[in-house]
This record gives structure tokens, C-alpha cells and sequence, in this order.
């Protein structure tokens, strides 16, 4: 057996570990089908059937202009799942290049990176977003460089300790005095050492990035107007709540039974994919 | 005393650094200020005297040095569009938000401070399981949603059990404490009740470090039961990291209600920068951007200092040492 099918059996075995493939494959199932098919097409507006309560056609009810609410809550999964993909690779670079400086020998870096990281961790996600917003304009990509550049600068403070303790260990040393380059150092004997605190990190950021989306876009400053997203869906309902209240419901429980996935994800993952704590995984290697 | 000098001269290089960078971001911009405050039907001639008579004419590091020398006089600048100065709205703004943010972070710290205790204190893992969930749950609902649901609960006018008005401030503001006191009720609830879940992850986190810690193991040996070993000495272990949580937490308070801001109709900071930049207010966004950024840099400060007090055992080390605990 492969290692890979090895760690999602031991994930699929724990309750958490079910629930978090189960919501995360339905996520990408949904975002994979609303390319193809929504039960309406999206800009499908029926003026006269506007602010509707939900139908047999219309399980969610239509929005302001007639649009059903269910076609643009499944045609936002892929949006959300984009940006959720993409922050994850920025915050993960990016933070991982922090993590290098912060661990490498030259003394001048090591201490510039940690003191930019301390000062800068305090500036939250949503003050970045506005002020890239100004120049650039609100789109996805600002939600994705604002996320990815703020969960960067925390993973590189929070896997900093793991990293530090490797970087001191005697195998690093052992391999240094072998002649490996410096990169080669890390990337082989330092990110292996700091992956269980990495990938509990890189999924929240996926989890955190969906819940910054549903707030800039609600404040006008996230994803363009007329781009379908979960934060769209949960500002419309907004709209919806003198109307029809039970359907403010579902795309905030969309959201948030996400972002627990992720949260769940990151935990399971980490325990199945640690040969020190899944001895499964010592055997199949 | 090396310690506090060098953490206030990062500061104020951090400080600096800033103002360049926001003033850079929002000059590089497309759109013309001028040119928005003159009107979609203005000649040319116009617009240009618009931006002569604002400055914008003349070299960047010109204006760059104008507007640093008067935030350094505590001048913000005007506001574009509304013509009334950037300090005075700040000012009204902050009247509405500040307590909003305090009654919040005192909302969550009562929720998590509690619940993360009892997470570590309690022996059943059924109720662990169920702290464990709650954390979780709490962290992951969106702000924005979880204010619709203590809408659909307890507003007046469309909620289940309507005692609290459901939007609006106020128009004479404090002078009408109750009114005003109570409008800010659910909006502290919603960002309570996330921030909570995250105090609570951390004083569980901590809590749970320093119970495996030497001291509490003494304590147990004195004579102290778990509970009270852990309580008495367990949380005086975890107070610094606590407390740099709660510093962090307020921080980010300021833009986490920003959405509540809006829905609740508030009249706060949040929704003024927003509705700046959806103006291209230039000159104001740019005051208000260095002035929410400075603020948290203020606070970073003030937390590492409150770190540095209450444990001592940070006496010897020094600033990107990387030696910290």
C-alpha cells in the first residue's frame, strides 16, 4: 500500500477524521459539478419572481433579481475553494521562506526577519485587504495576497520553535559538516521536522481565508460584484432576513460546517501523516 | 532598560516604515482624487486647479513630508469629500467602536477564560470532547452569521424573543446612555462569542503546558489539589501568554467588528474606512490607515512589555535572539 492511501485510511478511521473528507469531498464534488451544471444558470434573473420564498425549483428561494440562491451557493463553492487553494501556497512560501531566515546562520537575517515578524503580526488581514483594495481594486486576489501574506507571518511565528530545535539538532549539524547546502538542509532535515505544526497551520489558513472572504465581501471589498462566492451568498441573505428568515440559514451553515472540516482536517492529517504517531505509516515506508 | 529602548526604537522604525508604505500604496493608484471630487461632467482646467489647490501637483516626497509633518503636529488632514477633518471624524467614530470593542473582548474573555479552565481542569473526557467541540464550532461561524442569528433571536421587530433593539445608534450618541448602551449589546455578542472561542483555545493551550510543568507538580506535592494547583499556580504560569492573547485579540477586534459594524448599523470606525475607500477618499483613507496600523503597533508594543513584566524569566533575554521561553 502507498503511503498516501495509508494516511487517509487512518483519517477515515476517527469520527473527526470521516467528517472533515466527507464535507472537504463534497466541497470539491460541488465545485467540480457547478462548472457543468447549477440547477439555473446563474444570470438565468426573473424580474417577476423576485425575493421568492423557497419552491420545488427554487429550494433556497431567488434573490433581488430573481437569480435562484441555490445555483450561486454551489457555483461559490469553486470561487472559495480557488482562493482557499491558492492562500494556502502563499502563506505556505511565503512563510516558509520567513521560517529560513529566521533559522539560517547569517546572524544580520536571522534577526531582521524576527523582529519583521513581530512587528508586523499585529496588522490584521482585514487593514491589508483595504489597503491593497485601494490601488488594485477588490477581486480575489487581494483576498488571496492579504491572507496569504498575514497566515504566513503567523505560521512563520508559530512553526518557528520546531524549526529552531531541528536547526540544532545533531543530524542537521552531521549533514552541515557533510557539506549539504544550506537549502538543501532545510528543506530535507528542517520542514519534515516542523510538517505536523505546518499542516495544522496551512488548513486553518484555508478554513480562516473562507470566513475573511464572507466578511470583505460582505463590506463591499472582497470578491467583485456579480462573481459568485460564499461571502455573495451570505451577503444576500443578509437582504433576505425581513423576507424569509430560515433562509439566512444555510450559506452561513455552509460556511461555517467548512471551515470546522478544515479545522478537523488539519488535526486528523497531521496525526495519520506522523510516522511518529501512526505506526501504520512506519510499516508501509 | 536596554530591553524597553530597543523594543521602542523598533517601534518607531516600524512607525516609519509604515507611513511610507501606505502612502506609497495609495499613490501608485489609478483613480484621481481630483478628479472624483470635481464630478463626472468637470472640464480638464478644472480638475487640474482641483489639484493644485490640494497639493497633488507637486513632487511625491513634497507631499510625503506635508502630510508626515502634520501627522506629527496631529494634523489628519481634510477629508476629501465631506471637507470636515480627519481627526475630528475619527474622533466621533472611535466614540462608538471603542466601547463596542471593549464590551466584546470582555464578553469573550468571560466565555473563554472559564471554558478553557474547566477544558483542562475537568477529568471527563466526554465533557473535554464537548469543550474540544465547542472550540471548534465557535471558531469557524462568520461573524456577519452569527449576527443574523442573535438578529433572528432576540431583536425587536423580527426576533424570537425580541428585548434589544435590533440596529441603529443612537442619534444624540452617549447622551442617551441606555439606547445607546443597549445597541451595542448583540454586536458585542456576535464578535464575543467568536473571539471567546479563540480565547479559549489559547488559555486551554496554555493552561494545559503549565500543568505538565514543575511547579504544578510541586504545588500537588504541598498539598494543593489538582484544581487548586492549577487555578493558583497553573494560571499565574500562563497569565504573560494570556495576556498577550488578550492584547492580540483587541487588536484584532478593531477590524473584526467592522462587520458588525455594518449590519448593525453602527456608526463606527470600520464603516467609515470602509466607505473611505469605497470613495477614494484619498487623503483620509490614507490618515486613517496610519492611524488603525500605528494603533496596533502600539499595542504590540504594550503587550511585549506586559509580557516582559510578568514573567521574569524573559529578564535576561534579549529582542531576535530567538530565545524567548
Amino acid at each position: 500500500m502507498t503511503a498516501a492511501r495509508v494516511i487517509v485510511r487512518s483519517m477515515w478511521r476517527k469520527a473527526s477524521g470521516k467528517y472533515a473528507l466527507i464535507v472537504l469531498g463534497i466541497w470539491v464534488i460541488v465545485s467540480l459539478v457547478s462548472l457543468v451544471w447549477t440547477p439555473h444558470a446563474l444570470l438565468d434573473a426573473d424580474g417577476f419572481h423576485a425575493w421568492q420564498a423557497p419552491t420545488g425549483a427554487h429550494p433556497l428561494g431567488t434573490d433581488g433579481v430573481g437569480a435562484d440562491v441555490l445555483s450561486w451557493l454551489m457555483a461559490g463553492s469553486r470561487t472559495n475553494l480557488i482562493i482557499a487553494v491558492l492562500t494556502v501556497i502563499v502563506a505556505g512560501v511565503f512563510g516558509l521562506a520567513l521560517v529560513a531566515a529566521m533559522v539560517s546562520r547569517a546572524s544580520a537575517l536571522r534577526s531582521t526577519s524576527v523582529v519583521l515578524v513581530d512587528a508586523l503580526i499585529s496588522i490584521p488581514t482585514v487593514l491589508i485587504a483595504l489597503m491593497l483594495t485601494v490601488p488594485f481594486g477588490a477581486s480575489a486576489a487581494v483576498i488571496v495576497a492579504a491572507c496569504g501574506f498575514a497566515y504566513g507571518l503567523n505560521l512563520a511565528r508559530i512553526v518557528r520553535p520546531a524549526a529552531m530545535l531541528a536547526a540544532r539538532s545533531r543530524y542537521v549539524e552531521s549533514a552541515v559538516w557533510s557539506g549539504a547546502s544550506g537549502m538543501r538542509v532545510f528543506l530535507t532535515h528542517i520542514v519534515p521536522n516542523a510538517m505536523p505544526v505546518l499542516l495544522v497551520q496551512l488548513s486553518m489558513s484555508a478554513g480562516t481565508s473562507i470566513l475573511a472572504e464572507s466578511g470583505l465581501t460582505y463590506l463591499g471589498v472582497g470578491v467583485g460584484a456579480g462573481v459568485p462566492s460564499w461571502g455573495h451568498s451570505l451577503a444576500t441573505s443578509v437582504k433576505f432576513i425581513s423576507i424569509y428568515p430560515m433562509t439566512v440559514l444555510w450559506p452561513g451553515l455552509v460556511v461555517t460546517l467548512t471551515v470546522i472540516a478544515l479545522h478537523l482536517f488539519g488535526d486528523a492529517l497531521r496525526d495519520a501523516a506522523d510516522p511518529l504517531t501512526n505506526p501504520e505509516l512506519r510499516e508501509a515506508a | 532598560m536596554g530591553f524597553v529602548a530597543k523594543r521602542f526604537g523598533l517601534f518607531v522604525a516600524a512607525l516609519f516604515g509604515l507611513s511610507i508604505l501606505v502612502f506609497v500604496a495609495l499613490r501608485i493608484l489609478p483613480g484621481d482624487v481630483a478628479a472624483v471630487m470635481a464630478g463626472t461632467n468637470a472640464t480638464a482646467a478644472r480638475i487640474a486647479a482641483l489639484r493644485t489647490q490640494m497639493g497633488l501637483d507637486r513632487p511625491l516626497i513634497v507631499q510625503y513630508g506635508d502630510w508626515l509633518a502634520g501627522l506629527l503636529h496631529g494634523d489628519l488632514g481634510m477629508s476629501a469629500i465631506s471637507g470636515k477633518s480627519v481627526a475630528s471624524q475619527v474622533g466621533a467614530r472611535a466614540a462608538v467602536t471603542f466601547p463596542l470593542i471593549v464590551l466584546s473582548l470582555i464578553i469573550a474573555l468571560l466565555i473563554g477564560l472559564p471554558l478553557g479552565c474547566a477544558a483542562v481542569i475537568t477529568r471527563n473526557t466526554r465533557l473535554r470532547g464537548l469543550f474540544h467541540a465547542l472550540a471548534i464550532v465557535g471558531g469557524a461561524v462568520p461573524a456577519l452569521w452569527s449576527g443574523l442569528l442573535l438578529i433572528l433571536l432576540f431583536s425587536r421587530g423580527s426576533g424570537l424573543l425580541p428585548v434589544l433593539p435590533s440596529q441603529g445608534f443612537p442619534n444624540n450618541g452617549w447622551a442617551n446612555f441606555g439606547r445607546a448602551a443597549a445597541s451595542l449589546v448583540l454586536p458585542a455578542l456576535a464578535t464575543g462569542i467568536t473571539a471567546g472561542a479563540g480565547i479559549m483555545r489559547y488559555t486551554r493551550a496554555a493552561l494545559g503546558d503549565a500543568a505538565q510543568s514543575q511547579a504544578v507538580a510541586m504545588a500537588m506535592a504541598c498539598g494543593m489539589t489538582r484544581r487548586q494547583a492549577l487555578l493558583r499556580v497553573g494560571l499565574r504560569l500562563s497569565l504573560p501568554q494570556l495576556v498577550s492573547v488578550a492584547g492580540l485579540t483587541f487588536a484584532q477586534m478593531v477590524t473584526g467588528v467592522m462587520v458588525v459594524e455594518n449590519l448593525f448599523a453602527l456608526p463606527g470606525l470600520g464603516a467609515m474606512l470602509v466607505t473611505d475607500v469605497g470613495n477614494r477618499d484619498l487623503i483620509a483613507v490614507q490618515s486613517e490607515l496610519f492611524l488603525l496600523a500605528a494603533f496596533f503597533l502600539l499595542l504590540g508594543l504594550v503587550v511585549d512589555m506586559a509580557h516582559r513584566v510578568l514573567d521574569p524569566r524573559l529578564k535576561n533575554a534579549s529582542i531576535g535572539s530567538g530565545e524567548v521561553l
